[in-house]
């Protein structure tokens, strides 16, 4: 008991001077902005090798830099070191003025004017969407919109079909009131991440710490710890008619999923995604289950589908260790055999 | 290297003396200060009141769960009980106190008979894991000796716990609990959104519905700029908002004609009410 008693002061100690750690390895600059969104462009670390530029949308409920975290926690750092150009759209924080930005806003507008301004500078040249989690069904909606911007597409973690079983944020979301929801105004940060956290309470809000507790880690370690749970602590609030949009469209009326959606008055069909398609997904996924995800092949236009489910759990897909090695690796051979 | 945009309240240490400090309090349940067996059958009425008791405070920590706490949307005093002391300024709880009108007390109440409805649910799923937990050791254990034993023991503890939560709260009522919960919670916090925009309106103070459209003219005007003052070259401008012209061109929805609008007159969209 002594002996544990000592250890937890250490780690204490060390969890103090972790918490001014700081993220975000990689240099990046800010090459263009519409509203709270800024779309950056990552420095690159070698000489170009792949001829399309790459841009990352990330979920609006979570920071984008959960993707260069640390220099070896790094998706992005991986795309770079294989000579990728790559640029990453951060949604910033919207305010009282944003609480009316919709999904249509979001889509044409903020990723939209993205990927004309990448086009822009790279001679008109197509790119490579990357979405992740909801900044995939972002995306899927875009390439399914404008299949001639988009040379090829990949989803990490992306939802599909919002009614699958094991689906427990669906469930709970299904007989919201989105209305009224809405007319409270933005939703903070804090709600939705209390509400990702009651998923699975005693796992992700004790155990961690306990396992913190007996792994007795040295101050890198901690670090590392830290890093992770700032960011997951780092919600941005979300606009209330974007977010009223998503659980309505998505959670609780499946409208990709039943071919009903429609974005701007246009028709979104993912029958109409014809590009080459990578699907990443995690096998224990407690937020986006992979049969929601997993079901994309059966329901994109396209011809050239990988499918790919890798043993993590959702977070894990963006930080864990293997999945840190497997997901660029994927990325850029797949990417490597379409250029 | 970027300095991540959490708040003042992050403090990891904080969180993690809170967890040590839960997980002695499991340990010594178990009998590992003692060191001697331990009758695990005996164990199960303290380990599911320890868990319903973390159930309670840990959910009502979740703005989520805790409904119409001060505001719950403002994402400010979260967790506070319904029936917790209000304070004297006249917003918040205390807009829906004793003397409001009865829409707000009619939420309240049920609110209130919601979360009676949800401590059932945790009674229920505390009871069921510490069942699970004592049938899954059997009878032979012995109290954890060392703290690898007492990790072990907690691991176990924590997937009987899950799975018990899980069992409960993926079934419809529970959802719909969860539901009702999160809409009660909106209702009244709109109830005390709309006494305040009274109380502010009668004072000569803005109103939100009027903010809303001051922001939705300088969104707006914002537009129209970036529409006149846009040149061939703006499409690659660094830092630039999209020309509208490119924009147009996507077939982005159209928007409202700003310089058709007088003075003053209300975004066309509109602010729900």
């Amino acid at each position: 008991m002594a002996e544990i008693t000592r250890q937890i002061s250490e780690t204490l100690a060390r969890l103090r001077a972790a918490r001014d750690v700081t993220v975000g390895g990689s240099l990046k600059e800010a090459v263009w902005s519409c509203g709270k969104t800024t779309l950056y462009h990552y420095l690159p670390l070698t000489a170009a090798k792949h001829a399309r530029p790459v841009l990352i949308s990330f979920a609006l409920v979570n920071r984008p830099y959960v993707l260069d975290l640390q220099p070896d926690r790094s998706l992005v750092r991986r795309l770079l070191e294989a000579g990728l150009e790559v640029y990453l759209i951060d949604w910033g924080n919207p305010d009282d003025a944003d609480r009316h930005i919709d999904l249509e806003e979001y889509i044409e507008q903020h990723l939209g004017g993205s990927v004309r301004h990448i086009r822009a500078r790279h001679g008109g040249e197509r790119l490579e969407l990357l979405g992740v989690c909801q900044g995939g069904v972002l995306s899927l909606c875009y390439a399914a919109l404008h299949g001639e911007d988009v040379a090829n597409l990949i989803t990490l973690t992306t939802p599909v079909d919002f009614h699958t079983p094991e689906n427990l944020l669906s469930k709970w979301v299904r007989g919201l009131d989105t209305a009224l929801l809405e007319s409270c105004g933005n939703v903070p940060g804090e709600l939705l991440n209390g509400l990702f956290l009651a998923l699975m309470p005693l796992r992700l809000t004790q155990e961690k710490y306990v396992r913190l507790l007996t792994a007795h880690p040295d101050q890198r370690a901690v670090e590392d710890f830290v890093r992770m749970e700032k960011w997951i602590f780092d919600s941005p609030p979300q606009s209330a008619t974007a977010l009223a949009q998503f659980v309505r469209w998505f959670y609780q009326e499946n409208r990709l999923m039943r071919d009903t959606l429609s974005i701007g008055g246009r028709r979104v069909s993912l029958s109409d995604i014809r590009q080459p398609l990578l699907n990443l997904y995690a096998l224990e996924d407690h937020i986006v289950p992979a049969s929601a995800s997993a079901v994309l092949g059966e329901r994109a236009g396209s011809r050239d589908y990988t499918g790919c489910a890798i043993a993590t759990g959702h977070i894990g897909m963006y930080v864990s260790r293997a999945a840190g090695a497997e997901v660029p690796r994927r990325i850029i051979s797949w990417l490597a055999e379409r250029s | 290297m970027e300095t991540p945009r959490t708040g003042t309240s992050f403090k990891p240490e904080e969180a993690y003396a809170a967890a040590a400090e839960r997980f002695f309090e499991l340990m010594k349940t178990f009998g590992m200060a003692g060191g001697t067996s331990t009758d695990w059958k005996a164990l199960a009425a303290p380990l599911a009141t320890q868990f319903e008791r973390w159930l309670q405070m840990s959910q009502a920590m979740t703005p989520w769960f805790s409904a119409a706490t001060p505001g719950v949307f403002g994402g400010a005093g979260l967790g506070a009980p319904v029936a917790a002391a209000f304070s004297p300024l006249p917003l918040g709880p205390a807009a829906v106190s004793g003397t409001q009108p009865p829409h707000a007390l009619e939420l309240l109440g049920r609110l209130v008979r919601l979360q009676a409805e949800l401590a059932k649910h945790w009674s229920e799923i505390a009871g069921t894991a510490a069942q699970r937990f004592v049938a899954r050791l059997g009878a032979a254990h012995a109290a954890p000796a060392t703290p690898q034993q007492a990790l072990q023991l907690y691991e176990m503890w924590v997937n009987c716990a899950e799975e018990a939560y899980a069992a409960t709260v993926h079934r419809e009522d529970f959802s719909r609990l969860q539901a009702e919960l999160a809409n009660t919670s909106a209702a009244l916090l709109a109830e005390q959104r709309r006494q305040a925009e009274a109380l502010v309106s009668a004072f000569g103070l803005p109103t939100r519905n009027e903010v809303d459209a001051l922001y939705a003219q300088v969104k707006d005007l914002r537009r129209e700029l970036a529409e006149l003052t846009r040149t061939p070259s703006a499409t690659g401008a660094s830092g630039s908002a999209e020309p509208g012209a490119a924009r147009a061109q996507r077939g982005a929805k159209p928007k409202r004609a700003p310089r058709a609008r007088p003075r003053g007159a209300r975004r066309a969209r509109g602010p729900k009410r």
